[in-house]
């Protein structure tokens, strides 16, 4: 059974309220959890809920405006490669496991090689996807070492991991890897455009309430014209990206240049209109109390994670140049 | 249900092959440019391309918007110049008088669109730009006609039209909006004269209309006498809709000009320029994708204010970048001066598409407007209050 968009939104948004900003990390990932959200796009044939990419998009969406903390994009990368990998009572123990919400991570950096950056959680992790150019398997996070970096963002909670041990679970090999790590990337750059529109979203709502109530020359800072054209960029900017993201999350098939492009396009949006929230908060959105700068510094780690602008959009040029 | 859009897609291409013309771009007169125009749309009818966004009673209607996206993208694919001659009759007065328009006036004019009668908007004036409610030009009834005295101006190829819609003053004495009425007007009627403004790109595309005493007969009017805001609000909506969807489509399926001018200028392997290619691409599959999230909530009727203005305003703004970013690439050759164009928008010439590309920000509500609907009417921000603007004209 298919879910609607608006069903998933409405029951995202009663799970995390765009009023209350980055909600505490473990409440959160209990919340995540119960939701089934972390079951939302695993076939029901392995014990999920068999949702497409349109539930995956409204979820990232939704964690993207409140500024939830926590691995969720990483660990439905984990569960994506369980679920699209070789099959095996190993990883179907697994998959429940991580369904259930047993933190799982990876890197949102696309490295490759022995040493992984990006990881979220790994310390609260028990297993670790690596990708190679051969392989797709799972690492016991117990054979690795961790070093957490102090991340800007302080809603993310990064990690250098070094992969250790020769102990893994392999779930694809050769072409089938190779596969299998282009889904598994279209699905983390979909969920990054998601967040980054969530984010952009809230951080657009807050500076128009701002604007609404905060009075000088004696009137509503809002009613300023070049501030409400500021405004209105912003607002197309956004629903372009969120035209864009709907269509991808419904497309019959996501190619990865494509999810690169939305996420180019949706993280510099976010970027945009983090610092324009700023600018137009003036003093008070340059302090640390106020909500301003999270989404700033999450914006600024969206743009740079799973492969930069220049990065995807050179790719998506070369693409457009070869098929146009 | 996409086994038909692809036989469309194939049944168009191949009627394209033998169909469309390749040399309009070589006008060197607007007569030329016109009966080119004229010649194509016949052509178009003939086959059923002409009006895909019209209803099924229609000859060549009724398509489905997946139906109309192709046809679109394939015209452009195809390199076959936009309907401009045919525009104004085909969207707006087509919606003005299917909304608004009494049986016989739909009996007596829409037919004949397809003939090929043409008609131009008869709406801005010297002082009504931005502010369409403060036209002036005033209609007097006397007896069953009114007589009109005034001047229009900016209106696209009235010069060649045969029929004018055209929004008169009825009343000044309340609201702005209040006294305003909307009439079809003959463009040969005597007291009708046209005078053609040159534009930037050199040619004569829209022209000044003057009015002296021009006799309209009262069974003329479109709605009744002060309802001319409404009426203009059908015209200007599809203006803002289905026409949106035509250009977005359009652009996407001319992509292939930007490709072949990057071969042709050796910049295929420079990465700066594919990246800003990616994006743009990107882009203009952002503005499609609005484009046809918007008309998909027009036809559920879940249409709110202000998403007419985020289509325009995404359209206007890409346009521009995607003629800018021709005009780079091609370097000094874009900068020779191209032939009669008419406010195409795939001249072959990325300057006079430059050019013409302000049309969308400027006409149809100036993308400054849009911006107030949006801030305004969508984000709910505040007006100003109106006293400030009667102390500003003082
Ligand atoms: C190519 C083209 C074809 C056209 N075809 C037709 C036609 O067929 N029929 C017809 O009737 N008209 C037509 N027009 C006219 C068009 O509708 C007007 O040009 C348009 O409404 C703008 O009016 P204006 O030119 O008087 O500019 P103005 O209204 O004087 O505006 C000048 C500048 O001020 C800005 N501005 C105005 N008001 C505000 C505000 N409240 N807030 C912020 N900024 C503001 C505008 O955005 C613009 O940048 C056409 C125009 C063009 C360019």
């Amino acid at each position: 059974m298919s879910l609607s968009r608006d069903e998933l939104i409405a029951a995202a948004e009663q799970a995390f309220d765009s009023q209350s900003l980055a909600p505490d990390a473990t409440q959160s990932w209990q919340t995540i959890s119960e939701m089934g959200w972390l079951a939302m796009c695993v076939p029901e044939d392995r014990g999920g809920l068999g949702q497409g990419s349109e539930a995956r998009a409204v979820i990232h969406h939704a964690l993207g405006r409140a500024l939830v903390p926590g691995p969720a994009i990483a660990q439905m990368m984990v569960i994506d490669a369980l679920t699209g990998g070789s099959r095996s009572d190993e990883a179907d123990t697994i998959l429940e496991m991580a369904m259930a919400g047993e933190r799982m991570t990876a890197s949102l950096a696309l490295n490759i090689g022995d040493v992984l950056s990006a990881v979220p959680d790994a310390d609260m992790s028990s297993h670790l996807l690596h990708i190679t150019d051969e392989r797709v398997a799972l690492v016991p996070m117990a054979s690795c070492e961790a070093e957490q970096r102090e991340t800007w963002d302080e809603t993310r909670r990064l990690f250098d991991v070094r992969i250790g041990g020769e102990q893994r679970l392999v779930l694809a090999e050769g072409d089938e890897a190779r596969t299998l790590s282009e889904t598994i990337r279209g699905n983390m750059l979909l969920a990054l455009a998601a967040d980054s529109l969530g984010g952009a979203e809230a951080a657009l709502a807050i500076s128009i309430e701002y604007l609404g109530t905060r009075h000088q020359f004696e009137r509503p800072l809002a009613m300023f014209q070049a501030l409400k054209h500021r405004c209105a960029d912003m607002r197309v900017a956004i629903s372009l990206a969120d035209a864009l993201l709907w269509q991808e999350a419904t497309s019959a098939s996501l190619s990865l240049t494509r999810a690169g492009a939305l996420k180019a396009q949706a993280s510099r949006v976010y970027k945009e209109v983090a610092e324009e929230a700023i600018q137009l908060h003036g003093g008070i959105g340059l302090t640390l109390e106020h909500p301003c700068h999270l989404f700033l510094k999450r914006a600024f780690l969206n743009c740079a994670l799973g492969g930069d602008a220049d990065y995807w959009e050179e790719r998506a040029g070369r693409e457009c140049l070869a098929s146009a | 249900m996409s086994e038909t859009i692809e036989g469309l897609r194939s049944e168009l291409r191949s009627w394209l092959v033998d169909n469309a013309p390749s040399d309009w771009r070589l006008a060197d007169t607007h007569e030329g440019f016109v009966a080119g125009q004229r010649g194509w749309f016949a052509r178009l009818v003939e086959a059923g391309y002409a009006v895909p966004h019209w209803p099924q009673q229609w000859p060549g209607g009724g398509r489905s918007l997946a139906e109309q996206k192709v046809i679109y993208e394939e015209l452009a694919r195809a390199d076959a110049p936009r309907l401009l001659l045919t525009f104004v009759s085909t969207y707006h007065a087509f919606a003005t008088l299917s909304e608004c328009g009494s049986a016989e006036q739909q009996e007596r004019y829409l037919p004949r669109i397809l003939e090929g009668e043409t008609w131009c908007q008869g709406f801005s004036e010297p002082g009504a730009g931005s502010d369409l409610a403060a036209i002036r030009t005033r209609a007097v009834l006397d007896g069953d006609h009114y007589v009109i005295n005034g001047q229009k101006i900016w209106s696209t190829m009235a010069q060649y039209a045969d029929r004018c819609l055209l929004l008169v003053r009825t009343d000044s004495s309340g609201p702005k909006q209040a006294g305003l009425s909307y009439l079809l007007m003959d463009m040969k009627a005597p007291g009708v004269t046209t005078r053609p403004i040159r534009q930037i790109q050199g040619d004569e595309e829209f022209a000044e209309i003057f009015l002296d005493d021009v006799r309209i007969p009262v069974s003329e009017r479109v709605g009744e006498e002060g309802e001319g805001w409404k009426v203009a609000q059908a015209t200007l909506a599809s203006e803002r809709g289905l026409t949106l969807m035509e250009l977005s489509y359009r652009m996407r399926g001319a992509m292939w000009r930007l490709a072949d001018l990057i071969h042709a200028n050796g910049r295929n392997d420079d990465p700066g320029v594919l990246r800003d290619f990616g994006r743009l691409s990107a882009r203009v599959d952002s503005v499609c994708a609005i484009a046809d999230a918007y008309l998909q909530k027009r036809i559920e009727g879940t249409e709110s204010i202000g998403d007419a203005a985020l289509v325009k305003l995404g359209y206007s703004r890409c346009l521009r970048a995607w003629a800018d970013f021709g005009v780079r690439i091609g370097g000094v050759s874009e900068q020779y001066r191209a032939p009669i164009t008419f406010g195409d928008l795939n001249t072959g010439n990325w300057m006079a598409d430059f050019m013409n590309s302000y049309a969308w920000t400027i006409a149809g509500g100036s993308d400054e407007v849009q911006r107030n609907i949006i801030s305004e009417r969508m984000l709910g921000m505040p007006r100003e209050p109106k006293h400030w603007t009667q102390e500003a004209s003082q």
